[in-house]
């Protein structure tokens, strides 16, 4: 409970510090709504490429001579088709890059003779033709690097026709599994060209159990204008003769031409996509069979956006945050279905669009529209954009936003907190004057604030009016404080009138001097002037305490022998002394003990029943010495304990003498300056009132005779 | 009393108050002037001066008239015994009077008997010839108190008390060695209206009086509770 009862509520930097983080929310929303801006950006570029494939295909509508233009007729030939690859490809022999192909291998070789028969897969990425054989040999003969002739080992021929329609000759050759060597050929086929290999031509030759894999690229430049390309495995099994066995050829029989691999780009068409001028992405033109005829430009990402991801940005993560699962598959395996069922559906009549994700990390839209000829689909036009530079710009505003909002927040809550701990100390500087305005006991100490006089807001308004009012109420309490005294002043004149002119009568007049009368105004006049010089004497304790030197006295003995002088003054009373007779030294004066014991006794007479005793206990309980006075008869109510010491509260009713309250005021003023304390309690039975008074003990000591203690005091 | 009357003054605005004292010293056989004012006062002291003067403080409104009257006097007579009678009862004003060479300071309310008495002791100071024949005078071990001249000797030293001081001293030594109660030493001030602890900071004074001739002085002893005792050593 009393935990409860000290913390009243948070503090005022506190509360502000809780409220604030809710400024966050604006950077958030912000970036929230910018994300969905983004996907309405994403969108409208999706829509708009889809416009765009729409735009190119009526190019190509009802073109079908375009997608018919192949050089040779293809019944002749089991042709094979460089399709897109979707992945990229290492030169490491390695088959795993081509799982996806497999279905399009194609074997060459006679069936009974296993030796020197090839599989063989096909396809284009990034303007370069990639090959992987699969290569049977029972013996496998590599090539003597110290021979000229190359015909001599295992090797691979490609045939095809240059730009300038020269027959060129390539042979890959090679020394060891690892990295083979690309030739220009003589006619025969026996001697390199040149001495120099064609570097543009790179390959991987690796050991099988069945043996060779063989993995090649070159670039489709070479292959320019050639739509067919033939190849030949060169099988040696005699490292001794080294006889050329037998040449498998991509061609069923030897009896035709020697060009016998289909390529199916139309150098006709690419001039059309060419042409177009499309530069932020890819074109593709897919015939109606799914295969590649043209392709133009290339996806790629936007520099910026790449710069921009690889510095840390805090947004990243707070996208993740606000958005954490994309609409895209995070598997690219999965995307490249994607794009095919996108080319499917336009294939089959339908206008498609979808956004899959890149295997680098990018974002890529694929839109593909149909290429229609009267009743029949032609292929499709394919758009490849990446969404990075709609992004990236993005992103950067993005970034930008959040980065302003974010300084703006910070800036904000700096602002806020600066100025609530401003406020906050303002107004602690101002509730500590205030309370150091009135003391415990409720008396005025200033009566105006330095504090906060000039400042114009409402905490300047408080502290102006805390003032005003401090000032108005320091009148008050000063002409509460100098009323005894003036009241003092001024009755003193007619008192004097009064005392001077009963003292003229009974001297004047014989029988007035007997009057009963004129003792009882005598009487009357002396009770005034008790009243008057309590009050003034209360009045100005404080002021007088202050200007005595400080001496000290042996409170036991001083309250025995007061206690035992009391029953002389107050014969009809019984007064009971218990404490030691003398050794109990305190810090005050013998005449301020007396007077407070003056009160205390007056006090204990007054409300005690006239038959009980009035018992005064005088007992150390370190570090104080105890002063209590008992008496039975009335109690105190509850609330009156504490209270019963404060000036002008009389609680009790007394038959005897007129009370001000002034007495027991007077022993708490007395007890505090010497730093003690006084109280009021019922007994524990209540059969009556103790009244105690603590005052802190100086020494305990053997004394003789206390009056010396005193007078060796220099005068004051 | 023998020979001329002796003349007193009086100022004091009240006219009751002035009426009382005037009938009171009159009656002892004094010749009174009663002024209200200070111009109405410096007017007649202007003719002649009186034997002694008795003057409140505030007149007519007029805050400090009678330590202004004082001054004026005492620069024309310096000898003449002027006594201050005022309902200013603060240390400060009677520290101020005295200054001013005023002979004594006494509080309202008072005793006209009281009154009467200082009257004539001042007076006697005044004129050492008029000492009247009966002395009194008390010896009590080391220390010797005249009411009359108004001094008390320790150990052959004079100890300067006030004539207040000095009534209550001799209260004490007239029944040495035995406990005097408040209510008696409330006689010895004279005034009406005393409460102990009026009579406490007397004996406070008294004992710091002695003390500074004698720092081994310890014959004053309070019974607390009850009064004062003198110890004969």
């Amino acid at each position: 409970m009393k935990l409860f009862g000290k913390v009243r509520g948070l503090r005022l930097a506190t509360k502000l510090a809780l409220v604030g983080p809710v400024l966050i929310l604006a950077p958030i929303y912000a970036l929230i709504q910018q994300l969905d801006l983004e996907s309405v950006f994403v969108e409208a570029q999706a829509q708009s490429m889809l416009r765009t494939a729409q735009g190119m295909s009526t190019i190509f509508n009802g073109r079908e001579d375009l997608f018919e233009n192949l050089a040779i007729n293809t019944e002749d030939y089991e042709p094979i088709y460089a399709r897109p690859l979707v992945r990229p490809i290492r030169l490491d022999g390695n088959p795993e890059d081509w799982l996806e192909q497999s279905e399009r291998t194609h074997t060459f070789g006679d069936g009974e003779d296993e030796d020197a028969r090839f599989s063989i897969s096909i396809g284009e990425r990034d303007d370069a033709v990639y090959g992987f054989l699969n290569i049977h040999d029972d013996r496998l003969v590599y090539r003597d690097a110290r021979v000229l002739r190359l015909d001599n080992a295992d090797h691979l021929r490609l045939e095809f026709l240059r730009l300038d329609g020269s027959q060129a000759r390539l042979a890959i050759t090679f020394t060891a599994p690892g990295i083979v060597t690309a030739y220009d050929m003589d006619d025969n086929w026996q001697f390199a060209e040149s001495g120099k290999p064609e570097n543009q031509v790179r390959g991987f030759v690796e050991e099988t159990e069945q043996g060779y894999a063989l993995e090649f690229r070159m670039p489709t430049d070479m292959l320019a204008a050639a739509t067919t390309v033939g190849f030949s495995f060169v099988d040696v099994d005699d490292a001794e003769t080294r006889a050329i066995r037998h040449i498998t050829r991509s061609l069923p029989s030897a009896g035709r031409s020697a060009f016998n691999l289909v390529r199916l780009r139309s150098t006709e068409l690419l001039n059309i996509l060419d042409g177009l001028g499309f530069s932020d992405g890819r074109v593709m033109v897919i015939d109606g069979d799914n295969r590649l005829r043209a392709a133009s430009g290339a996806v790629s990402r936007n520099l910026a956006t790449i710069s921009l991801e690889d510095e840390f940005r805090p947004t990243a993560w707070l996208r993740s945050l606000v958005r954490p699962a994309t609409t895209l598959s995070q598997d690219p395996v999965q995307s490249e279905q994607v794009a095919t069922q996108v080319i499917d559906s336009a294939l089959a009549g339908t206008p498609s669009v979808e956004r899959r994700l890149h295997e680098s990390g990018f974002e890529l839209i694929t839109a593909a529209y149909p290429i229609v000829s009267t009743d029949q689909v032609l292929g499709t036009v394919v758009v490849e954009q990446a969404t990075d530079r709609t992004l990236s710009m993005q992103s950067q505003a993005i970034d930008r936003l959040f980065g302003i909002l974010l300084a703006t927040f910070v800036l904000i809550m700096v602002a806020l907190f600066g100025f609530s701990a401003r406020l906050a100390w303002r107004i602690g500087h101002l509730r500590a004057e205030t309370s150091r305005a009135i003391d415990e006991s409720g008396r005025l100490k200033i009566a105006k604030f330095r504090r906060e006089q000039k400042a114009g807001d409402e905490i300047g308004d408080l502290a102006r009016s805390i003032s005003t009012m401090l000032s108005s109420l320091q009148r008050y309490t000063g002409f509460l404080e100098r009323m005894p005294r003036t009241l003092r002043h001024e009755i003193h004149n007619p008192l004097n009138t009064l005392t001077t002119s009963l003292e003229n009568l009974a001297e004047e007049v014989e029988e007035a001097r007997k009057s009963k009368y004129l003792a009882s105004a005598r009487r009357g006049v002396a009770r005034i002037g008790f009243i008057l010089q309590g009050l003034a004497d209360a009045a100005s304790l404080e002021e007088s305490l202050k200007t005595e030197a400080p001496e000290s006295c042996d409170v036991a003995t001083l309250v025995d022998s007061y206690v035992r002088n009391c029953a002389l003054n107050h014969p009809q009373r019984e007064f009971i002394y218990r404490g030691p007779e003398q050794g109990l030294v305190c810090n005050l004066p013998d005449y301020r003990m007396e007077q407070v014991l003056d009160k205390l006794i007056d006090n204990a007479i007054d409300f005690g029943r006239e038959d009980s005793p009035i018992v005064v206990q005088v007992e150390l309980q370190q570090p104080m010495v105890r002063v209590s006075i008992a008496n039975r008869g009335p109690v105190l109510p509850l609330s009156d304990e504490q209270s019963l010491f404060e000036s002008m509260v009389s609680h009790r009713k007394s038959q005897k003498r007129l009370h001000f309250g002034l007495g027991l005021y007077i022993v708490k003023i007395i007890a505090e300056y010497h730093g003690g304390s006084a109280r009021a309690l019922n007994l524990v039975d209540g059969s009556g009132v103790l009244l105690v008074v603590d005052l802190p003990l100086l020494r305990e000591r053997e004394l003789t005779t206390f009056p010396k203690e005193s007078l060796t005091k220099p005068a004051a | 009393m023998q020979g001329m009357a002796k003349h007193i003054a009086i100022v004091e605005d009240d006219p009751d108050q002035r009426a009382n004292y005037c009938d009171a010293l009159a009656k002892k056989g004094y010749e009174v002037t009663a002024y209200a004012s200070r111009p109405e006062a410096l007017e007649g002291f202007a003719s002649s001066l009186p034997d002694l003067v008795i003057l409140d403080i505030i007149l007519s409104g007029e805050e400090d008239a009678g330590f202004d009257l004082c001054r004026s006097l005492l620069q024309r007579a310096p000898e003449l015994p002027v006594l201050f009678l005022t309902e200013r009862t603060d240390e400060v004003d009677k520290i101020s009077g005295l200054r001013l060479g005023a002979w004594d300071y006494l509080s309202k309310p008072i005793s006209l008997q009281y009154l009467a008495e200082r009257v004539s002791s001042l007076l006697r100071i005044v004129e050492p010839s008029a000492l009247p024949e009966q002395h009194e005078s008390s010896k009590v071990g080391n220390l010797e108190v005249d009411l009359d001249k108004l001094t008390a000797t320790w150990r052959g030293r004079r100890v300067p008390l006030s004539g207040t001081e000095l009534r209550m001293l001799h209260m004490l030594i007239e029944q040495p060695d035995s406990a005097v109660s408040y209510a008696r030493l409330m006689k010895a001030t004279m005034q009406p209206l005393v409460t102990n602890n009026t009579i406490n900071t007397h004996m406070r004074n008294i004992r710091r009086k002695f003390v500074s001739i004698d720092a081994g002085f310890s014959c004053i002893s309070n019974e607390y509770g009850y009064g004062y005792r003198w110890i004969v050593q």
